[in-house]
């Protein structure tokens, strides 16, 4: 926060073309700077309002698509320009690692000064008060005590304060005094809070390193093992290898939901099971806001949803047998896709039609009287699917495309949509497919995560605040107490000063004034005074 | 069914307090308006200044009290801490905010004539909550945590100071304002911050005086002069028209409510003009600025707790404590914000108006963060949506 550069300096300096050496002198000067440190913040403030309004390509990966594309928002020109500013990943662009790293690079060149003047000061006696004659907080009474007495007396009454003796010798005006300041809080704790910006930055970046989040989504009944392949989503940290996974085995049991009458779930809760070589390690359940965790890793409940479990025969072939995951698509209903067919070649080398179902999940199916099918309840009360075949060269069943959907341009629709009831099979094709909704399922969807490093962030927090507190309300002040005898008691007179929020020092002053006073003991007669003596302000 | 009625008797109270509110807000407005403040910075009211101020407090009093039993109600109705939707958390903060102006403005700092302002806000906080109104009713299982209690609770308390802070910053810009224009005009030199700055003795001369002050004749004389000079050197159009279109754009941006906008654009109108009516009733403006420090230095702490709580629950409920969800980033904007107020503060060449600026700005994050974010944007703090 020191401005060091004189006027002056920078004038003589500036007609000259600085040096490699100069210009960082002048950079690291500039940026040591408070208002810089300011326009950093700005800058900041700035960053975090475009990532509050412009979708995040980390968060909403489709909204930012359709950005990109022009469906939606400004157009796709201005989002083209977006991107290229780094304006869909915000938190991820090099200029805000830029801007990140010129702060602390700003707050270092702030702190290393303010801790060494800080050290100095702390490591410094309290002043001894010169002229308090001058002061005009001051107060000055007579006691039945000695001097020594009433300094030692003084001195318990002054708590919250550094103090020490002042010998006659080491002071202005010939007199014992004792010395006292308090408010070193102020600056230490200012200090304590800008220091646990590092130790949360640590925390950060070993987070980000050693850690690992990932998403699975599995059907009851179902496992998964803590490997990467098993993750529908891994985002490891750039030192998490593939041999820090624990490789141990998550298997979904089974999966609980109720519902509010609004459709908005209550509750969702999955009971799981932890295995290790074979063997059940661990048994429990993960609800949102209560994690499971095991060897490190936690397991979060994110989502859920539907899982019939379908079953497609081509005579006595079974071509396709699974839980397949639907999510949710508004109003308690369900869509999804089951890819029944990727259209392997046959033994001519010809390839075979690609077949899919168009999948439509109602929990509690009911028709309205213009014939549009609706759900009455979330619950399955009367599960039906629906189902729609489409067969075609061209699906993209062999293409990395989302799991719940298919190209439906690149094939036909085959027959009348199938309505099926849990247990119930339909013939498709002219009978050549048969199709049965065998059971009713759930999936749960979760968050697998291991973060390390988060009790240094917990630590860097309680300092951040320990410090931001005392910083903005505590004081510096500055109190004498000077003794002279006079008669068989001594005269007492206090003063003080305060270096900031001099408004309320007034009153404080008056209050440890009167305790002072009281502590001492009253002089029994009141001696002559010497020179020019003030009545109690 | 009790609960049932709970909830009824909840709205029932509700609405009285809202009545009140506004009641104690013109009361409040016409206190100020008896208030006389010399350019030393003494105020007194007159005795008709002071019944009526006193009526105010009374009717503002009632008020809190009444809506704390309608809150308290609504929890007991719904079996949940009543503050886990916009209504009620809207509502809640109207609440905080009286209550936080009534102890520290009024009571702590003595500035009793300027809480029609803090009422004002609030009655507008309350009009955003019926445009918000929620039935009771449970809530979601990411809500289901006692982090609720502790996260939300410090944010809301921190919002409502943060709102007492706004009321004393943008007096202080407009009193500022007049000060310095009456002063340009008069060539007697800058507003009276540099004066209270100048040392321990100028700012205890402008002590004020006890509650009730009764104005005497001479007294009167000297204040009445300079006292129009500052009110002719602020533009008497600007004042209620920027309020309206402010106010009425947003409510029109957020609900695409023409009526509501329309009421909430008046109620900003008659704020500006009276704003603008009662800049010579204002205390000086370097006590607005200290009003405002301590305001927004108190709060600091307290919104810095609710971040770093939310940061945690983020952990426990979502698996990472940081996400820059769209609210996430809002609340680090607000953060930041008010932290730069705070530095500027003892920065040269930014303390006063730039700084005072920032804090202006810094509500309006807030309130963006707030109301924009949860109505607009889209992210996982979308459920505790309306």
């Amino acid at each position: 926060m020191s401005d060091s550069s004189s006027p002056t300096l920078r004038r003589r300096q500036l007609p000259e073309i600085p040096g490699p050496v100069q210009t960082l002198g002048l950079l690291w000067r500039r940026l040591r700077k408070m208002s810089t440190a300011l326009i950093l913040l700005f800058a900041l403030a700035a960053a975090s309002v475009i990532a509050t309004f412009i979708p995040q390509q980390p968060l909403i990966p489709s909204t930012v698509a359709q950005w990109l594309s022009g469906e939606a928002g400004p157009g796709s020109a201005v989002a083209r320009a977006f991107d290229w500013l780094g304006l869909f990943n915000v938190f991820g662009s090099w200029w805000f690692t830029t801007l990140v790293v010129l702060l602390f690079t700003s707050l270092t060149g702030c702190l290393i000064p303010r801790w060494r003047g800080f050290l100095r000061l702390v490591r410094k006696p309290p002043p001894a008060g010169r002229s308090l004659d001058r002061l005009s907080e001051r107060r000055e009474f007579f006691t039945a005590a000695s001097p020594d007495e009433a300094l030692a007396l003084a001195a318990s009454t002054l708590r919250g304060y550094r103090h020490r003796r002042v010998a006659a010798a080491d002071t202005a005006s010939g007199n014992q005094q004792l010395a006292a300041q308090r408010g070193h809080a102020r600056e230490g704790a200012s200090l304590v809070f800008h220091t646990a910006f590092y130790l949360l930055l640590a925390g950060v970046i070993i987070g980000k390193v050693f850690g690992f989040e990932g998403q699975v989504n599995l059907p009851e009944g179902e496992a998964f093992a803590d490997t990467r392949i098993a993750y529908d989503l891994a985002e490891p940290g750039r030192l998490f290898g593939l041999d820090d996974h624990r490789g141990f085995v998550v298997e979904l049991e089974d999966f609980d939901v109720s519902y509010f009458p609004n459709f908005t779930p209550k509750d969702f809760v999955s009971r799981v099971r932890v295995l290790e070589g074979g063997e059940v390690v661990r048994e429990g359940v993960t609800r949102v806001n209560h994690p499971f965790v095991h060897d490190g890793m936690k397991l979060y409940q994110l989502r859920f949803g539907m899982a019939p479990r379908i079953i497609v025969r081509a005579g006595a072939t079974v071509l396709f047998d699974e839980k397949v995951m639907l999510s949710d698509a508004g109003g308690g209903v369900w869509t999804g896709a089951a890819k029944v067919s990727l259209g392997g070649r046959n033994a001519d080398g010809e390839a075979g039609p690609q077949i899919a179902l168009d999948l439509v999940f109602l929990p509690d199916a009911a028709v309205t009287d213009r014939g549009v099918p609706f759900t009455r309840s979330p619950e399955p009360k009367n599960p039906r699917l629906i189902g729609e075949l489409y067969v075609g060269q061209d699906l993209g069943l062999d293409q990395p495309i989302a799991a719940s959907s298919f190209n439906r341009a690149g094939g036909q629709v085959v027959g009348d949509p199938a309505v099926l009831a849990p247990g119930s099979s339909v013939d498709m094709a002219n009978g050549n497919l048969t199709v049965e909704f065998a059971e009713l399922k759930m999936w749960s969807g979760f968050q697998v995560t291991h973060a390390p490093g988060r009790w240094i962030l917990l630590f860097a927090a309680i300092l951040l605040l320990a410090g931001l507190i005392p910083s903005l309300h505590s004081y510096r002040r500055r109190v004498w107490v000077e003794v002279v005898a006079q008669g068989t008691g001594s005269r007492v007179v206090c003063a003080g000063v305060a270096l900031q929020r001099k408004a309320t020092f007034t009153e404080e002053f008056a209050t440890l004034s009167d305790r002072l006073r009281a502590a001492l003991p009253p002089a029994l007669t009141l001696p002559e005074a010497e020179g020019p003596l003030h009545a109690d302000r | 069914m009790p609960t049932a009625e709970l909830a009824q008797t909840s709205n029932t109270l509700w609405n009285i307090a809202f009545l009140l509110y506004i009641v104690a807000m013109v009361g409040y407005f016409f206190r100020l308006a008896f208030t006389k403040v010399s350019v030393e910075g003494v105020s007194v009211s007159t005795g008709a200044g002071r019944r009526v101020g006193l009526a105010a407090t009374v009717v503002a009093s009632a008020g809190a009290s009444v809506h704390a039993v309608s809150v308290v109600q609504r929890g007991l109705a719904m079996d949940r801490v009543p503050w886990a939707n916009m209504y009620e958390y809207s509502s809640l903060m109207a609440l905080l905010a009286v209550v936080a102006g009534l102890v520290v403005v009024q009571r702590r700092f003595g500035y009793g004539h300027l809480m029609g302002f803090v009422l004002a806000l609030a009655v507008l906080s309350m009009t955003s909550a019926l445009l918000l109104f929620a039935e009771p009713g449970p809530v979601v299982p990411a809500l289901q945590s006692y982090w609720i209690k502790i996260h939300t609770s410090a944010a809301m308390a921190s919002s409502s100071i943060f709102m007492v802070g706004f009321v004393a910053t943008a007096l202080y810009l407009v009193k500022d304002t007049a000060e310095r224009r009456v002063a340009a005009g008069s060539g007697f030199g800058p507003g009276t911050v540099g004066a209270a700055q100048a040392g321990p003795g100028s700012s205890a001369d402008v002590e004020e005086r006890p509650e009730g002050f009764e104005a005497d004749g001479e007294l009167d004389q000297v204040m009445v002069t300079g006292l129009t000079a500052q009110r002719d050197a602020l533009s008497p159009v600007l004042f209620p028209v920027v309020p309206l279109l402010v106010v009425a754009s947003f409510t029109l941006a957020v609900w695409r409510a023409p009526m509501a906008a329309l009421i909430a654009g008046s109620v900003a109108a008659l704020l500006g003009a009276s704003t603008w009516y009662a800049v010579p009733h204002l205390p000086p403006a370097a006590r607005l600025d200290n009003l405002a420090y301590r305001v927004i230095a108190f709060a600091f702490p307290i919104w810095t707790f609710a971040v770093m709580a939310g940061a945690i629950w983020a952990e426990e409920a979502w698996g990472r404590y940081w996400g820059w969800d769209p609210k996430e980033a809002g609340s680090f904007f607000t953060w930041v914000l008010y932290a730069s107020y705070l530095h500027a503060r003892s920065t040269h060449g930014w303390r006063g108006r730039r700084a005072a600026w920032i804090a202006v700005v810094g509500f309006v994050a807030l309130m963006v963060t707030y109301y924009a974010v949860n109505l607009w944007v889209v992210g996982l703090h979308s459920y505790a949506g309306v």
